[in-house]
This record gives C-alpha cells, structure tokens and sequence, in this order.
C-alpha cells in the first residue's frame, strides 16, 4: 500500500531542521539520539516527519513510528531502507538491539534472537543460524583440561600490562581461550591488535587465540539511547554480555573460569568487572580479578601508551610495552596510524 | 554466473520478499528461508529458488530468503536481480530473461 505523499528522506548530520524532527520523534517515544550514528532515514508525509531509523556500524537502531501512522508497514520501510543501504556498503550481517516489549516487530522482519536481559534489552542478528556458525567455529578449537580459563581483551595496543594479565592467567589454567575485541573502532586495527597479540603470548603453549566476532559486544558499539541511566547502561551491557558468553561461548569450549584485569581508572569498567563477579559464578564460570601491572609506580594502561604515542615519547612508552609490540609501533607500517592518532579523539579502551 | 560480492533485492512489504545473496565459502548452494507461509509453501518457493538459481547457472552461493507471501514470479523477479547485482553482470531483461523462464 502506497500512501499519497510519503517520502523517504536521507537527513545528513549537518541538516538541522530535519534533525531538529527526527530527535523530537525520538524523544516523544522515550528514545535518544544516539553516539555512533553513520546513516539516518525519515519518512515525511507532507510536512512532517512521521517514522525514523538509523544505524552505527552493523548496528540498526533510534528507530521510531509516530503512533499515528501505526500498522501501515512504514516500519518495514524503514527497515528495508535501512538493509538496502547496509547491503550496499557491503555489510550483510546486522544487529538489532531493541526493548522486550518491540519483539514481536522484529520477528517479522526477518530478525532472530540472540539472547535477552528480561525486562531490560534483546539483542537480533539477522541471521537464523549466526551464533550457531560462530559457536561451530569455536568448538573447532575445544582443547581438553580440567581447568579451563579465558579472558576477553582489546588491546589497543598489547602492552606489558595485558602480557602479564594472561600469563598468570595461563599459569592458573591447563588451557587459557583468549579472546580479542574484532570490532575495528580501536586506534590499532583489529588485524594489527591481533597479531600483536599472537606474537607477544606464543611463548604460552597453553594459550588459544580467538576473534571475539560479532558476540562480545564493546562499549563503542553497545547502544545507550533507549536506556535512561547511564550507570544503568553499562550494567545492563554487561548482563547482556555475560548472557552470550553463559548461554554460548563457555559451553562451546567448556570455559569454566574467566580472568579480568583489576580497573583503578575506568569507572565504566569498573561496573563491568562489579557486575562479572556478581553474575558469572552464578552461571558456573569462575571469576578472578588479577592486580595491574604496575611499572614506575604507576599502573600500566593502553590510554597511556596510545598517550604517549600521541606526544611521541617513545622512551617512555618502551618501557611499558613489550619488545613486538614496540617494533611495530616504530615501523613504517604504524606511521599512518600514528598519524590518525593524532587526528580523532579515542573513547578510552584498553 | 559467479556471486562476487553480496546483494540484495526487494522488501518486506506485503507479497513481496526480501532476497539476499553472498558468496558461499562452502561449495554449494545454501538456502534459508524465512516465511510466514513455510510449512504451507516452503517447499515450493524452495523449488523455485533452485531453477532461478540453474537457469541463470549459479553453482555456489548462499541464499537468504524474507517472504512476506511472494507468489513465484515474485520470488524469481527477486532473486533473479539479487543475483544479476551479485555477480556485477550484465542482463538483458527482453532476451536473457525469457531463456530463464520454462
């Protein structure tokens, strides 16, 4: 069914008074504007806007329907646009976070469940078997032990701080799952964090490397625009996290224990580690908190390296990062992200 | 025909479907199908779906299928431009079409 004047409009971030509607739109359901947003579509009837959606990424989200204009399919366009143009800028494997009470929209429209905080969020993936494929890939990699640990990382980039986290991980375990954030919003590219990650951990013959994929969701991709409290947002993130992780990738590989690094600084990470310890035992995973690294009395962290990378201090930054890890961040290679670095402002990850 | 890259066609409006293909890395083709009428229809569209995919001579691709009640000339219009926008090839819909039909 076609309506008389509905038309669907791209707004570009510098078009204030469509903006102006679509945040109005948002607010009038509950929701926010979101960070991380590299494509919004309107539906204006005449005038007036009357249904939104974007996406971050692989990341559908701040969609809305003026409740006026209700169970006409205009939320299949948005939806279908917003594919359309997923698809076109090559990304085919989509995610959707949205309340429980939205559910039942996304299960038409070709969405499935991936795992649920009651009461709170619902993460879909446009995929039946995703996860499963995922899973699958990692069982590839089941090694047998009694005590079997694992540790989630960014590494952005692998310092001594991180090496000395997993080798007393891989002491305290017979095998040891690592795993590394694949998303790409690190300074360090996802391929360069990874290698670096390999070269400086081969020395540990009990130790297995992972990409993190899609399912171990980073506080960059993670959306906060339905969630009205902040703090409530990274504890909620976590719950979802440790669902995925309890519900799928520990019993993939038969994790019973996950290590995480002590945070003095972060207080975003510090809920995060809070919310582990609370929940992870109660799903029959172990959680230890090990101490930072401390160097020079000071606590060795990836904000500082990528700090001093910044001001090109690299003395100082040599001593707080292993002999791979510093090689390359002196080759040509590491020029050009150097050079970003010096460009855009990083959300803090370590 | 060889799938170079992934595409998409159609929507999900009523009768219509929304069809997305990729490269298979797996040989073979690979179908998943997503339909509010499957148990009635799914072997059907299924069937419809493999002679699209014979007749434009795909071998290797993975096919992801949203039906919202598409009747078969539907499905084959879909599919048939998800592939053609997959394999970055040229199609004449007058003549090159009409081979595809049975």
């Amino acid at each position: 069914m076609e309506f008389n004047n509905l038309q669907e409009i791209i707004v570009e971030e510098n078009d204030a008074p469509y903006l102006n509607q679509v945040e109005k739109l948002l607010n009038e359901q509950g929701l926010k504007r979101d960070k991380d947003i590299e494509y919004t579509i309107a539906i204006e009837n005449g005038e007036e806007i009357i249904a939104t959606g974007s996406f971050g990424g692989n990341v559908l989200k701040c969609i809305a329907v003026n409740p006026e204009y209700r169970g006409m399919g205009i939320l299949n366009m948005v939806i279908s646009n917003l594919i359309s143009e997923e698809y076109r800028r090559g990304n085919t494997h989509l995610f959707i976070y949205t309340k429980p009470s939205n559910q039942k929209y996304f299960k038409d429209l070709g969405f499935y469940k991936i795992a649920e905080v009651p009461g709170h969020i619902v993460l879909f993936e446009n995929r039946a078997d995703g996860i499963k494929k995922y899973i699958d890939g990692l069982k590839k990699n089941n090694k047998q032990g009694k005590k079997i640990g694992s540790v989630v990382v960014n590494c952005n980039p692998f310092t001594l701080g991180h090496k000395y986290l997993i080798e007393k991980a891989s002491k305290e375990s017979d095998v040891l799952h690592v795993f590394v954030v694949s998303e790409d919003r690190s300074l360090f590219p996802f391929k360069t964090r990874y290698a670096l990650v390999k070269e400086g951990t081969k020395h540990l013959n009990n130790v297995t490397l992972h990409e993190s994929g899609d399912y171990i969701i980073s506080n960059a991709t993670f959306p906060t625009y339905f969630i009205k409290d902040l703090s409530e947002a990274v504890k909620i993130h976590t719950l979802l996290d440790i669902e995925i992780f309890a519900k799928y990738i520990a019993p993939a590989l038969g994790i019973n224990k996950r290590f995480i690094g002590e945070e003095p600084i972060c207080k975003i990470t510090r809920i995060y580690n809070d919310t582990m310890k609370e929940m992870l035992p109660r799903r029959g995973i172990e959680v230890e908190e090990i101490p930072r690294l401390v160097v020079d009395g000071q606590v060795v962290s990836a904000s500082i390296v990528r700090q001093l990378i910044r001001e090109g201090n690299f003395q100082e930054l040599r001593k707080l990062v292993p002999e791979t890890t510093y090689n390359f961040i002196i080759s040509r290679e590491a020029e050009d992200i150097i050079k970003k670095s010096t460009l855009y402002f990083n959300i803090a990850q370590n | 025909m060889e799938i170079k890259t992934a595409a998409t066609a159609g929507t999900l409006e009523s009768s219509d479907a929304l069809i997305s293909v990729e490269p298979n890395s797996k040989n073979g083709i690979e179908i998943e199908l997503n339909s509010s009428v499957k148990k009635q229809y799914g072997k059907q569209i299924k069937k419809v779906i493999i002679e699209t995919l014979n007749s434009l001579g795909v071998k290797n691709v993975t096919v992801h299928v949203d039906d919202k009640g598409a009747l078969d000339c539907v499905i084959r219009a879909r599919l048939q431009t998800a592939i053609i926008r997959a394999a970055k090839a040229k199609f004449n819909w007058e003549e090159d079409d009409a081979k595809c039909i049975n």
